[in-house]
């Protein structure tokens, strides 16, 4: 029987290219520059993971600017500084992951009007999140966002309340119908007491029940933390987030085999996060034509993207509020759930307000963005090249006959080459419906 | 449809790659569609304090603090009351414009937001899991429509991720936040892309895969969108004062829609807040009344245009609440509750038996009428094969 994730090996026949090096920043990253993808396709893939992820994180003054966005006590600005990490991040996977947590344990701050706790709960998924998956899961049930979020605060022993046991098993560890009703209002009772005071975590002793509970058979005067152990620790918890993780980074509907190889790498790694992950992205599964462009990139992807792959900058700001009108409100997800992703992400509304993202940033009509198109065009006389160069900066030069023929007849049409004539290439290159994919 | 109109909507000339493609192609609105709206009600509404068992003790005992809304509650006229926020919504009922279906569930009733809600959009409370190709009810209904040369039957309002009660397989249902963002910009100067900008021509790409055919579409359809509605909509003038508060501006927009005469026969709208587990009093209160001022506004604007007998509102959330109320002066996940349903071109009044409160599953209220026989009854005045759209016959309950 052949493994899933036997690792992919370059050949000359199947080499590390431009196209694969631009799958694994899109899918680990938020993608980057041509002239970053260019070197790293040419260093081969374990220099595009050492970018992805590198052993020392040099992303500057995060710290400081962490608190001075939650100075000022404004969502806005929590929101934004998020922005600007996925941006300028030195350590783009320890940003993806943020993200999948922040979907995987969605806290809205449209409940808890509090960003300095919205920001604090972001912090620990940049802290932890690439960590052991038991650290991350006590922490979040340490985490004053989450706990009041899921109304763990008002859990008392003689009223206990489920919500916080419930999702900790459906959407956190394990998954429906891996548990019982009983198993849920047992563990609620561990967790009674686990409570918030002045923005921090508290065991409230006198509000929690420390008698006999039983939960998935085993008996005792269980804690919150028990829980956790018992939860991470079960075979369905692997199998759910082997899962989530192969829809998130490879494709969205992956086979059994898939999941149970994935899950076996997590387990063996003693259910460390990143070193499972860096064997998915070394993995031939994660190279293969099923993977690529096979996810409808979301909000983030295309908007961060788009900024990363011409090599600009832009305001983090304006970025975040074209997010959320795309559907992708961070801090704000719609539900416990997260989001919904994929095809739910395209409506043609939504495709229009991608379109005009597109047509306005290149117009720097708001965003301030830091570069003028024409600059990228510089030196390309011919409209053979100039689709070259746009194709290569926005979709690593790998699209359909059909695509390419579009946008050259476009190309073939400019007279001269004003800075409109570039602004013009590059939203038609954004509006092919392959930059719609991820 | 006159050829004039038709070709004012989709001039051949301005949309060529249009004319092949599917959804757009024939959408032959006829301007006498009946148009059916849901709104949900999201997180869970307290049905129990939305049409309230005034007279019962049980109610009040099970409900200490909660309870104290039954004084000043509205009464209907078998012993329930709606809650005293419903000032406009229980002065249609009693004119006969608006019905309460009492105690509507499904069996076996989940308590997981998620869950309740994909059996309530997809109608199928059996299934086990939701797949990326699941159908909504009303995409079902969408795809018959579609087939009965309606077109583009169905919006979604609002938000801008389409509800799975609106997923279709054959037609793309658009979702719609914004009237204003309906301009397709150019890159290169200002204003909208030109009818016979060469950069359009992107949009002739078709895919060399499924998903992105499904890209291809998705793109078609929005720049129709964009040529199109906007022009339609320029039409409408509001006939109602609407309330400032997101729900009424959703509402506004969706009466823009059914009174520009667009074909658009199901139209889905959100409100979201419901989910309240603790000091549920003001909160509550606070959302039916949003509820009640922007609702009345939608219903006598569409009124207004001549449109009353022709527009009917369901209003559903996935599961009512707990019976007892909680200890932080909330309530908890429960089972069935109430829908309402307002319009002109129905029954009014109560349907189906009020749940009793002495008989409960675990706490929670036993539904006493399937939510399917409501979804049924509505496909039925639409003029839909309820029995396709529902995978079975649901006798209805008299709407």
């Amino acid at each position: 029987m052949t493994d899933p994730l036997a690792p992919y090996e370059p050949s000359v026949r199947d080499p590390f290219d431009l196209r694969k090096t631009g799958h694994l920043l899109r899918r680990a990253g938020f993608g980057a520059s041509l002239v970053i993808r260019r070197r790293l396709a040419r260093a081969g893939l374990d220099a595009a993971l050492e970018f992805v992820a590198p052993a020392l994180d040099q992303t500057p003054a995060a710290d400081e600017l962490l608190q001075e966005a939650i100075s000022f006590g404004e969502i806005e600005r929590v929101r934004a500084f998020r922005v600007w990490l996925a941006l300028q991040s030195a350590h783009p996977l320890r940003q993806r992951m943020s993200g999948f947590w922040h979907g995987h344990f969605a806290t809205s701050n449209q409940k808890l009007r509090d960003p300095r706790a919205m920001a604090l709960q972001q912090a620990t998924f940049d802290r932890l999140g690439l960590g052991r998956f038991d650290d991350l899961v006590l922490a979040m049930c340490r985490d004053p966002a989450l706990l009041r979020w899921l109304d763990n605060d008002v859990n008392t022993s003689q009223q206990p309340n489920e919500n916080f046991a419930r999702e900790l098993f459906e959407l956190f560890t394990l998954g429906r119908g891996h548990y019982t009703e009983r198993d849920i209002r047992e563990a609620a009772r561990a967790f009674s007491g686990w409570h918030v005071r002045d923005g921090r975590f508290y065991f409230a002793r006198r509000q929690h029940d420390d008698g006999e509970k039983e939960v998935f058979g085993r008996r005792g005067p269980l804690d919150g933390d028990d829980i956790v152990r018992l939860c991470v620790g079960r075979g369905e918890s692997a199998r759910f987030l082997a899962a989530r993780w192969l829809r998130f980074f490879v494709h969205p509907a992956p086979e059994p085999d898939e999941i149970e190889a994935l899950a076996r790498v997590y387990e063996r790694a003693g259910r460390d996060v990143g070193a499972t992950l860096l064997v998915l992205f070394r993995s031939r599964l994660f190279f293969s034509t099923r993977a690529f462009r096979s996810k409808v990139k979301s909000p983030a992807d295309f908007v961060i993207g788009t900024v990363r792959s011409l090599g600009g900058r832009a305001q983090p700001t304006w970025l975040a509020r074209v997010m959320a009108s795309l559907g992708e409100t961070w801090l704000e997800p719609p539900s416990v759930e997260g989001w919904r992703g994929e095809r739910a992400w395209l409506s043609p509304a939504s495709w229009l307000l991608r379109s005009n993202f597109v047509a306005d940033l290149l117009a720097r009509r708001n965003g301030g963005f830091s570069l003028s198109p024409g600059r990228l065009f510089r030196g390309l006389n011919v409209p053979e090249h100039r689709v070259r160069a746009t194709l290569m900066l926005l979709l690593d030069g790998d699209v359909g006959e059909e695509s390419a023929a579009r946008l050259q007849a476009l190309a073939a049409r400019q007279r001269g080459f004003s800075e409109r004539d570039a602004c013009e290439l590059l939203h038609a290159a954004a509006c092919l419906p392959e930059y719609q994919l991820s | 449809m006159s050829l004039d109109r038709r070709s004012f909507l989709f001039g051949a000339a301005a949309m060529p790659w249009c004319l092949g493609s599917a959804p757009w192609s024939h959408w032959l609105p006829r301007g006498d569609e009946r148009i059916l709206l849901v709104l949900e009600l999201a997180g869970g509404n307290d049905g129990l304090n939305t049409v309230i068992p005034v007279d019962d003790e049980r109610y009040q005992r099970a409900r200490p603090t909660l309870g104290s809304v039954r004084r000043g509650a509205h009464r209907l006229d078998d012993g329930t009351a709606l809650h005293p926020a419903l000032v406009a919504l229980h002065r249609r009922i009693v004119a006969g414009s608006g019905a309460v279906v009492h105690g509507v569930g499904y069996p076996d009733p989940d308590r997981s937001h998620f869950k309740s809600r994909d059996i309530w959009h997809t109608a199928d409370p059996a299934h086990q899991r939701v797949q990326t190709d699941t159908t909504g009810w009303l995409g079902r209904a969408a795809d018959l429509l579609a087939r009965a040369g309606a077109g583009v039957p169905a919006a979604a309002v609002g938000g801008l991720e389409v509800p799975l009660a609106l997923k279709a397989l054959d037609v793309t249902v658009p979702s719609i936040a914004r009237v204003e963002d309906f301009q397709w910009l150019s890159a290169s100067r200002r204003g909208p892309l030109a009818k016979d900008a060469p950069a359009r021509e992107v949009l002739e790409v078709d895919g060399a895969d499924d998903l992105t055919r499904f890209v291809g579409d998705v793109a078609r359809s929005g720049a129709a969108l964009a040529d199109e509605l906007t022009r339609a909509l320029q039409r409408y003038r509001p006939r109602a004062e609407y309330p400032d508060n997101p729900l009424a501006r959703d509402l506004g927009l969706a009466a823009q829609l059914s009174v520009a005469g667009f074909g658009t026969r199901l139209v889905h709208v959100r409100m979201s807040g419901f989910d309240t587990h603790a000091r549920q009093l003001p909160t509550h209160a606070g959302l039916l009344r949003q509820l009640d001022e922007a609702l009345a506004a939608f219903l006598s604007d569409v009124e207004q245009h001549g449109l009353g007998d022709r527009v009917v509102v369901l209003l559903h959330s996935e599961f009512g609440r707990r019976v007892a109320e909680n200890a932080s002066q909330g309530t908890d996940h429960g089972a069935a509750g109430p829908t309402l349903v307002f319009g002109g071109g129905l029954n009014g009044g109560s349907h189906g038996p009020v749940p009793d409160l002495d008989d409960l599953d675990d706490g929670d209220l036993i539904a006493t009428t399937d939510f399917r026989a409501v979804y049924a009854d509505l496909l039925r005045w639409l003029g839909v094969d309820s029995e396709k759209v529902l995978g079975g016959q649901f006798a209805g309950v008299g709407l």
